[in-house]
């Protein structure tokens, strides 16, 4: 991978660092793969949150009453927030925030897959914050112990503000069941029946198809693998699930006694990678979505920086 | 036509007896509205008492790794007059650590002196340092006490925002 010699020894001193537990901040020296790879995840990451904002969004004049209103806009709120911290980390690596938003505008950027799907009913919007936010807050968690400083600490900041939407989310679903009509039983049942496969997909592929995992998991990037937080979040949430009389949508879901774990049927990955190439139900609109908000922004940035030059003549 | 705005860098401060620390930067077209971005985006929720916004340019960055690369720092070509330079330094590998503190001042004609001022000063542990920042005071615009109100005060009473708020849910452990 690195074959002149001082890249070699900077090579090794840059993984003796990160065996040592220290952050590789900006200006440290770094291996081009390492930044290439950060860029890649964090821009993606940074991209999802914004992306993510839509199917939430959707609902926000359509909330049942001001309190959940509130809850949903403040959570939408935070996600434009995580966004921010996001591309700032990847700035710190050299990238631009016009590059960035310029490859999500035009497609070539990808973000997670769940948010290529519809929010159809009010209960989508609980499902997303226990099961969807709760997927992410796996995944969020293990970065927060990434190598890379700047990485690592928007995830903190960002762990600390999902444990409320992971908490709204489940909080509805509860009360739905436990003292919802049949009707909003039934609609809660529908939306994990739509929910539950593709969050499954928002951990990875399978480890044996993650090209990238080993090397991500020696420089400290990653610590666990996608199979790995996949089946610690099935094996936290299925009792809770089963718990309030719900129906997980996969016949071959089975306790296995010796494993403790909770096993699944297979995974619909031909569907994952539809929705990754952008087939997916709502790529083309989320896109559109996207592009219509910069759009419709232009007179607000040009009458912020109009007021600017103003302020300064 | 369309091109992003100077970035700032961001610190904010969250009770009047803890330091500064950098949180992280936002684009904008001018200082008054990069401390309204820093405003949204790092303090929809408690606690900030203050916040301040430097251009990125204006900041000066080092690592302990650059230093140990090259330990003399390139000295100025001529050394104009003195100013006033905030001292900023990250001195914990813990992965909550916020980045780099304000940890106090040191007055010099360059950011380079004024690094080399405040590692041989002896007040800044400087064996312990990770990253440096030195930021010329006159490039630092700081919310204003008055600004306390508006800025940071609603974001106490929207407790539905906290986590805490929800207490725990959970349909197999104990309900309460
Ligand atoms: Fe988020
Ligand atoms: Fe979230």
């Amino acid at each position: 991978m690195q074959s002149d010699p001082v890249d070699t020894d900077r090579l090794q001193e840059f993984e003796t660092r990160i065996a040592r537990g220290e952050k590789i901040e900006p200006g440290d020296w770094m291996p081009d793969e390492y930044r290439r790879q950060l860029i890649r995840m964090i821009s993606q990451h940074a991209h999802s949150e914004v992306v993510g904002m839509l199917p939430e969004g959707a609902w926000i004049t359509r909330a049942p009453n001001l309190r959940r209103k509130m809850v949903l806009m403040a959570k939408v709120q935070d996600e434009a927030g995580h966004g921010q911290y996001l591309y700032h980390a990847a700035e710190t690596l050299g990238i631009s925030r016009e590059e960035m938003l310029a490859a999500l505008l035009n497609g070539r950027a990808k973000y997670s897959s769940i948010f290529n799907y519809p929010t159809l009913t009010w209960a989508d919007v609980a499902w997303i914050g226990w099961l969807v936010d709760g997927a992410a807050i796996k995944n969020q968690t293990m970065l927060a112990h990434c190598s890379y400083g700047p990485y690592s600490r928007a995830m903190v900041r960002i762990c600390a503000e999902e444990t409320f939407h992971y908490k709204q989310g489940k909080e509805m679903i509860v009360h739905y069941m436990s003292s919802g009509t049949p009707k909003q039983k039934a609609m809660v049942q529908d939306g994990l029946n739509r929910w539950w496969w593709p969050m499954l997909m928002m951990f990875g592929p399978h480890d044996t198809d993650s090209p990238n995992s080993p090397l991500l998991i020696r420089w400290g990037i990653k610590t666990k693998s996608n199979d790995t937080l996949r089946q610690e979040f099935i094996n936290e949430e299925v009792p809770e699930l089963l718990a309030l009389g719900l129906t997980i949508p996969d016949p071959q879901l089975a306790f296995n006694e010796a494993s403790g774990s909770w096993e699944i049927g297979p995974i619909n990955w031909d569907e994952f990678w539809q929705v990754v190439r952008g087939n997916g139900p709502m790529n083309a609109e989320r896109l559109a979505a996207r592009q219509q908000a910069h759009d419709n922004g232009l007179w607000v940035r040009e009458a912020v920086a109009a007021y600017a030059a103003k302020q300064q003549a | 036509m369309d091109t992003q705005w100077p970035r700032y860098e961001v610190f904010k401060q969250d009770s009047p007896h803890k330091a500064h620390e950098a949180v992280g930067s936002v684009h904008a077209p001018d200082a008054e509205m990069a401390l309204l971005q820093a405003r949204d985006v790092f303090v929809r929720r408690p606690s900030a008492v203050s916040l301040w916004v430097v251009p990125e340019t204006a900041v000066f960055a080092i690592t302990a790794e650059e230093i140990a690369a090259n330990p003399v720092p390139p000295l100025p070509p001529i050394a104009t007059h003195a100013q006033t330079y905030l001292v900023f330094t990250k001195t914990s590998q813990r992965r909550s650590m916020t980045f780099v503190r304000h940890v106090g001042e040191i007055v010099a004609a360059t950011p380079q002196i004024a690094l080399q001022l405040a590692m041989e000063s002896g007040r800044f542990n400087e064996d312990a340092v990770f990253v440096w920042w030195l930021v010329p005071e006159s490039a630092i615009t700081r919310s204003e006490p008055g600004d306390i109100d508006s800025l940071f005060t609603p974001a106490h009473d929207k407790t539905y925002r906290q986590q805490s708020y929800y207490g725990f849910v959970s349909p197999t452990r104990n309900r309460k």
